[in-house]
């Protein structure tokens, strides 16, 4: 991960907005980002300090300070999101990307935004959570009048509260998100003079990502605005498993990590290895009698959840959405279960129709995630990635806590895979099957059941979909 | 005397010898038939006419073999139609019956020799008169004319029966390719529905599926090969019809046909001066024109015969004996006998003629317009089915061929299931059999244009009755008179 100039794309962005260069001549400058790669941030130049967060596979927004007040420039624009090596999308974002990047702020600071529409439609920005005046809130009808498109309107207030926040369009809000607009707030604690807050504690390695979702067909790129339920790209960060960025850990140090739900329906987030505790929602910092410890938490829809944990145990850690087809890539809801189905003397019968045609699903799904097979255009095969063992079958909302012995402080670079010490792998057992202990069977059931009607199925729902 | 009698022996000589001319033609006018079918024949030059001569038999019949052992070209196919096809040898030897029939009726009637012996008291006449009825030979000259332009037509009418015949073996031609091709398709489209159907099948023993998704696909099953039956039926129907012009059956009838048709021209043909050349070109209009003349030649006589019918001469040497005496005295003279037009002034008979004359003119008329709007006709569907064979084969094949391999690929990604795959290799393989069709009526469209163009009207020889194709030309429904020029 490499750290990156922020303003490097900004003169292009002026020259190419719609919005006047007078006009924009005493706003802040526009910082662009053009990679999908994690940037980590740079120490806080002026303003109070803080530690950054780390937004996987995003950035933080650089600002300036005017007579005490911190000055961020937004634009809402069309970019375009890769995803994932081999699959970009036509999205909405902030300042080249989506989600738009982290605004990172310290509790009392005065923060003022300008927001620039260059989206075709009029939008506004709502700051989900925070405390601040009515009219600040972003609601367009109700707070405001929307920001016209090629206008540039102006949020200010004080960020009064610290804790984990989002921002998203509250104008045409249903397309809008659907498009991929939205992005981070951090407000940062104020600290004592020791450099302590009673409920926050200082993280070693503090990491942040929103969960969106996306219906983008296969073949396709872009994402189909009116679904509701049936979405086929499950991301964080407007990124999916293999293109997410790994998080990084010494052992012994404390890792928070920051997750937001702008997605419809509820996520659970599971890590390996650890346990950890919710310390902070998006209402703010949880007591401490309040914390009890965890290997998942549900973040429903709407939400924000902050974990801390102290990663201690070395090694590969996965951390995903447990719902399991949000560790899958595109995929079709109606293809029928294959499992089991005979495909003998049909394979060479198809083939005389189909030249290209192979058999899948007969044993199960996991042929997919190793199989190397000409796809639609700008499609993910559904599950894939490769670790040191094989094919991790997985995709979407999925990534690896990279928990190391010895690593630098500031080092964020992927450690690689993990070696293992030795016999502390599961193995193949190599010895006489006799010698294996029994396993114990079930006990009789009472009505033995008949060759091939072993797996009795209860009727499932009927829909097409299955519920996310 | 001398003088007279020299002249009228000269006379008698000329006659001879005119009705002498008037011979049988040595090959029924089969010559003259191909030489007008000549590039009119469906696109094969200088096809050849069954022959009276066993040595030609024998080679036609050699070369007909060498002809079936390959895949059979449309071109050799209309050769063999033309050689072997019954009703054509029908209409031919008709043709050849016609000519002697012509021969016969310019042969002037024998002259009369009336012999009389007759006795009275006291003579013995003996008479003897050689009598020649003098109409046929003075007309000799015009009827050997119109009997001339007689034949002429029906050889015109026998030409334009080739024609057809080639035309409609060629059409058949096509037919039977186009189906034996798209009962192919079929063959691969059923068996995407059988793949579908057996596989739904396993999916329902396993419990994968219920008894209604497979039912569907069972559904599919059946309708694909109810489809694959009726193709082969069309195929073998077509093939039959083929056969049957070109008059084969047996072993011979076990010919093989190219598995494609010929590709579409890069160019279609233009439409400029197509009304001219059918004008020029088309054998039923010089028919019907050769009608009129003839028509109208006859008009002028027409009034003149009924009074002039009765023209007759006659020599005659009588010898009277004295019984008594001996003497003999010798009687000699010349007798013409000649109608009176007391009654019959021939108005009627002009009448007619002049009615017969104006019915020519207006048919003449009918038949060039006929040609006419049948060039235009045909060029039109000619174009269309162009138009519309480069469409299927250009942008809807490769289309249905796209999406099926995107299909194959969403299959791949487990975006699409293996029975849309095979629905969609269906609807593919059922586009290559509609641009088949569709390259098939191209061909069809273009044999009716060249036969519009240069040959005649569509209408189905009474002689070579060939049972009418399904779906026949435009021209032919126009048309259903066929001999009626």
């Amino acid at each position: 991960m490499k750290r990156r100039h922020f303003f490097s794309g900004a003169a292009t962005a002026v020259a190419a907005a719609s919005v006047g260069r007078a006009a924009l001549a005493a706003l802040p400058e526009i910082p662009q980002h053009g990679s999908a790669d994690t940037a980590v941030p740079p120490a806080p130049p002026t303003g109070r300090p803080f530690r950054p967060v780390v937004t996987l596979n995003g950035w933080s927004l650089p600002w300036r300070m005017n007579a005490g007040v911190k000055e961020f420039h937004l634009v809402a624009e069309p970019v375009v999101r890769e995803f994932a090596p081999g699959f970009v999308a036509h999205l909405w974002g902030y300042n080249g990307q989506s989600p738009g990047p982290t605004i990172e702020v310290v509790e009392g600071d005065r923060v003022r935004i300008f927001v620039t529409n260059r989206l075709p439609e009029h939008t506004s920005v709502h700051w989900h959570g925070q405390r601040l005046p009515n009219g600040m809130d972003g609601v367009s009808g109700l707070n405001q009048p929307a920001i016209p498109a090629g206008k540039t309107f102006v949020y200010e207030f004080t960020a009064r509260r610290p804790g984990t926040f989002m921002y998203h369009p509250h104008a045409d809000e249903m397309t809008q998100m659907a498009m991929g607009l939205m992005g981070l707030w951090i407000t940062h604690p104020r600290l004592d003079a020791r450099g302590r807050h009673p409920l926050i504690a200082t993280a070693d390695r503090d990491y942040a990502f929103l969960l969106n979702a996306f219906a983008v067909e296969a073949g396709t790129r872009t994402p189909r605005v009116n679904e509701m339920t049936d979405f086929n790209i499950w991301a964080w960060n407007s990124r999916v498993f293999p293109g997410i960025s790994p998080l990084v850990a010494r052992r012994g140090e404390r890792v928070r990590v920051r997750v937001g739900n702008l997605t419809m329906t509820n996520h659970p987030i599971h890590i390996h290895g650890h346990e950890f505790e919710v310390t902070g929602t998006d209402g703010g910092a949880v007591p401490p009698g309040a914390r009890w410890p965890e290997v998942t938490t549900d973040i429903a829809v709407g939400q924000m959840r902050q974990i801390e944990f102290v990663a201690d145990e070395p090694g590969d850690w996965a951390v995903h959405c447990h719902k399991s087809h949000h560790t899958m890539g595109a995929m079709g809801h109606d293809v029928p279960t294959m499992i089991g189905v005979d495909h003998r003397g049909l394979v060479a019968k198809i083939q005389k129709i189909v030249p290209d045609y192979m058999v899948m699903g007969e044993r199960g799904m996991a042929d997919m995630g190793a199989m190397e097979m000409p796809l639609p255009e700008n499609t993910l095969p559904m599950m894939t990635g490769t670790g040191p063992y094989g094919p991790l079958e997985m995709g979407g909302m999925f990534s690896v806590l990279k928990v190391r012995e010895h690593l630098a402080a500031g080092d964020w670079r992927d450690p690689g895979d993990y070696v293992q010490p030795p016999g502390t792998q599961a193995w193949e057992w190599q010895g006489a099957a006799a010698d294996l202990p029994p396993a114990p069977a079930a006990p009789a059931a009472s009505t033995a059941p008949q060759a091939g009607a072993a797996t009795v199925r209860k009727p499932g729902p009927g829909g097409t979909g299955h519920a996310h | 005397m001398t003088a007279p009698r020299t002249a009228a022996w000269g006379a008698l000589a000329a006659a001879l010898l005119l009705a002498g001319c008037a011979s049988v033609s040595p090959d029924g006018l089969r010559s003259q038939v191909q030489t007008l079918a000549d590039g009119r024949s469906a696109g094969v030059a200088a096809p050849a006419l069954p022959s009276a001569d066993p040595a030609a038999r024998a080679r036609a019949d050699a070369a007909i073999v060498q002809w079936l052992a390959g895949p059979l070209a449309a071109d050799d196919a209309v050769r063999i139609a033309l050689l072997r096809n019954p009703g054509l040898q029908a209409r031919l030897a008709a043709l050849g019956v016609a000519d002697a029939q012509r021969v016969q009726a310019l042969t002037l009637p024998n002259p009369t020799l009336t012999l009389g012996r007759f006795r009275s008291g006291h003579e013995r006449e003996i008479e003897r008169t050689l009598g020649l009825g003098l109409i046929d030979l003075v007309t000799l000259p015009w009827r050997t004319r119109w009997q001339g332009q007689q034949m002429e037509q029906a050889t015109l009418d026998a030409a334009q029966d080739v024609v057809r015949l080639a035309f409609d073996t060629r059409r058949a031609w096509l037919r039977a390719v186009a189906a034996e091709q798209v009962a192919a398709t079929q063959e691969r489209m059923h068996e995407a529905a059988d793949a579908g159907a057996e596989l739904a099948r396993r999916m329902a023993r396993v419990g994968n599926w219920s008894r209604l998704q497979q039912a569907r696909e069972q559904a599919l099953w059946a309708d694909s090969a109810a489809q694959l039956a009726r193709a082969r039926l069309d195929a073998a129907t077509e093939r039959e019809q083929l056969s049957r012009l070109m008059g084969l059956w047996g072993p011979a009838a076990h010919y093989t046909l190219p598995d494609r048709l010929p590709n579409l021209p890069v160019e279609p043909e233009a439409s400029e001066g197509i009304e001219a050349r059918a004008l020029r070109e088309r054998l039923d209009v010089r028919a019907a024109r050769l009608e009129l003349d003839r028509v109208a030649d006859t008009e002028g006589f027409a009034g003149v015969a009924p009074w002039a019918g009765g023209i007759g001469l006659a020599y005659t040497r009588n010898t009277t004996t004295e019984q008594d005496t001996g003497h003999a005295d010798v009687k000699r003279g010349w007798e013409v006998e000649l109608a009176v037009p007391l009654f019959d002034w021939g108005g009627a008979a002009r009448s007619q003629a002049r009615g017969r004359t104006l019915q020519s003119a207006a048919q003449l008329q009918d038949v060039a317009l006929r040609a006419r709007s049948e060039a235009r006709t045909a060029w039109l569907g000619y174009r269309t089915a162009y138009d519309l064979a480069r469409q299927q084969r250009d942008a809807v094949v490769p289309l249905r061929r796209f999406i099926s391999e995107e299909t194959t690929l969403r299959y791949n990604g487990m975006l699409a299931s293996v029975w849309q795959m095979l629905a969609e290799a269906r609807a593919s393989s059922q586009a290559v059999a509609n641009a088949l069709q569709a390259q098939r009526d191209f061909w069809l469209a273009e044999a009716d244009l060249q036969r519009a163009l240069a040959g005649t009207s569509g209408g189905a020889s009474s002689a070579v009755a060939s049972t009418a194709l399904p779906g026949a030309a435009a021209g032919r429904a126009a048309n259903p008179e066929s001999q009626g020029h």
